[in-house]
């Protein structure tokens, strides 16, 4: 039998349990004596800001809209808003999370008589568009993330690493004059694309 | 706090139409488990009587009377009035509800930021949490006494001003993001990401193996025989199955897609 070190159970194990046997203390100390949750304790959502790539996942799986993305198209940002006083500690967003940014921590005393007080704001920059200067729908950490998930095969044979620094009409355009030049497609190819959009909500 | 001074609170419970998650919460911070009486805290059976109100609920239309009465009937000072929970806090996962009363039409953030008890009485103590416990009830409670500091601060971050690191995993992160999708099938999400590293470790030590297929397949066995849990155990088969399918599917994937690029 191989020997394998099984840390999940462990780190559950090492959290120490009343004994519900033994008995317990009658009333606790806690306002007076500090005390700490379980790990699997759901507390206050935390964005890990090194870590957090601004892809919004998060922002689409929260039922109660604690989460938001704020843009600002202008100065190209994209900030990751999180406000626990909506928070219901469903854990959607730990769940959706793809680089594990978002965790819930055991942190459970919030209360505040001021609610700004718990908002929590990542802030990110969008990348901008080789061709056209404007600022694209993602953050420049998202195409950093993108290159890591993509094997570098499919990144060279479709040539991504170009397209990536483009925003989607200038891409949609790149393509629609591929498949023209390839007699694939039909009409006049330079009517197709949309004009971009420009401003946001802010 | 505007209204310090406070030796004992004698609370009043009202209940604005939650879902009786905090009310709970509520009655089991009032059980001598969490005593608040050292404190000289104690429910009373009228509003009269009492010194702060505790408003759990995200304040419906139909509620909305009868808290404003029960705040009428409290002595004009102090009159404070705690929101327990996130929907008294901002309206929780009901914010958008249609029986949610606002008392103006917002839209965009505020909207979003807005809701809850705040529309109809001014809070002095919000406790978020769905429900909060017990603890989290006593801490808002013991600043109104002035036993404890508030403890959060709002919090700004920038990417310029943070250092990225992307995490970096023994085996390819598409593989880890689809066994990750996959995992959901068979357990829980909270357990799923800590036996994803688990298994992990495991893959990227049989991929330093000579045969990788058969060390793999050694360490699993050797992790189901020590592991107790039987949800961890079929997680761990599961996922040795699907990193061997997924890995074999892209080889298949790849070589068809290359072939296509090359014509
Ligand atoms: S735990 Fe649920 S409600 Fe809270 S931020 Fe995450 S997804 Fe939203
Ligand atoms: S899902 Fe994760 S990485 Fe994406 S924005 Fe949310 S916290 Fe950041
Ligand atoms: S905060 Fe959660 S537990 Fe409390 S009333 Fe609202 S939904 Fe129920």
């Amino acid at each position: 039998m191989e020997d394998v070190k099984i840390s999940y159970t462990e780190s559950l194990i090492s959290w120490k349990r009343p004994d519900l046997r033994v008995g317990v203390p009658v009333t606790v100390k806690y306002p007076l004596v500090p005390t700490e949750k379980p790990p699997e304790y759901r507390g206050k959502p935390h964005i890990d800001p090194n870590v957090c790539i601004g892809c919004g996942a998060c922002v689409r799986a929260c039922p109660a809209d604690a989460l938001t993305a704020e843009w600002d198209l202008e100065n190209g940002l994209k900030s990751i808003v999180s406000n626990p006083a909506r928070c219901i500690r469903c854990g959607r967003c730990e769940e959706a999370c793809p680089t594990g940014a978002m965790k819930l921590t055991l942190e459970f005393e919030l209360a505040t008589p001021n609610k700004e007080d718990l908002v929590e704001v990542v802030e990110h920059h969008l990348t901008k568009c080789k061709k056209c200067g404007d600022y694209t729908e993602f953050t420049e950490r998202q195409v950093e993330k993108a290159f890591q998930i993509l094997p570098k095969e499919i990144v060279d044979a479709n040539a991504l690493g170009e397209k990536m620094q483009l925003c989607r009409e200038c891409r949609m355009e790149e393509s629609v004059k591929i498949l023209a030049a390839q007699g694939r497609i039909i009409g006049d190819p330079l009517l197709l694309p949309p004009q971009h959009a420009k401003g946001g909500e802010k | 706090m505007g209204k310090a001074a406070l030796k004992s609170v004698w609370v009043f419970h009202v209940d604005s139409g939650s879902c009786n998650g905090c009310d709970i919460e509520v009655l089991d911070m009032l059980t001598p488990y969490y005593d608040p009486e050292r404190f000289g805290i104690k429910l009373v059976g009228t509003p009269r009587h009492a010194d702060a109100l505790l408003v759990t609920g995200p304040m419906t239309r139909q509620c909305r009377r009868g808290v404003q009465k029960v705040y009428e009937a409290m002595p004009p000072k102090p009159r404070i009035v705690v929101a327990v929970g996130s929907c008294a806090s901002s309206g929780g996962i009901f914010y958008d509800g249609y029986p949610i009363y606002r008392s103006k039409d917002r839209f965009g953030r505020d909207r979003l930021r807005s809701g809850g008890v705040e529309e109809v009485l001014p809070v002095d103590m919000y406790i978020p949490g769905c429900p909060p416990s017990p603890e989290a009830i006593l801490f808002g409670v013991a600043q109104l006494l002035g036993l404890k500091e508030k403890k959060m601060k709002g919090e700004y971050y920038t990417d310029k001003e943070t250092e990225f690191k992307l995490p970096q995993y023994p085996i390819e992160e598409r593989i880890r993001l689809s066994l990750r999708e996959s995992l959901k099938k068979v357990i829980g999400y909270f357990d799923r990401d800590r036996v994803l590293e688990d298994f992990m470790e495991i893959a990227g030590e049989a991929n330093r193996a000579e045969n990788p297929k058969e060390k793999l397949h050694a360490l699993v066995t050797g992790y189901f025989l020590q592991e107790k849990d039987s949800r961890l155990k079929f997680s761990m088969k599961f996922l040795e199955n699907e990193y061997w399918r997924l890995k074999d599917d892209y080889e298949n994937k790849y070589v068809a897609l290359v072939e296509t690029h090359v014509q």
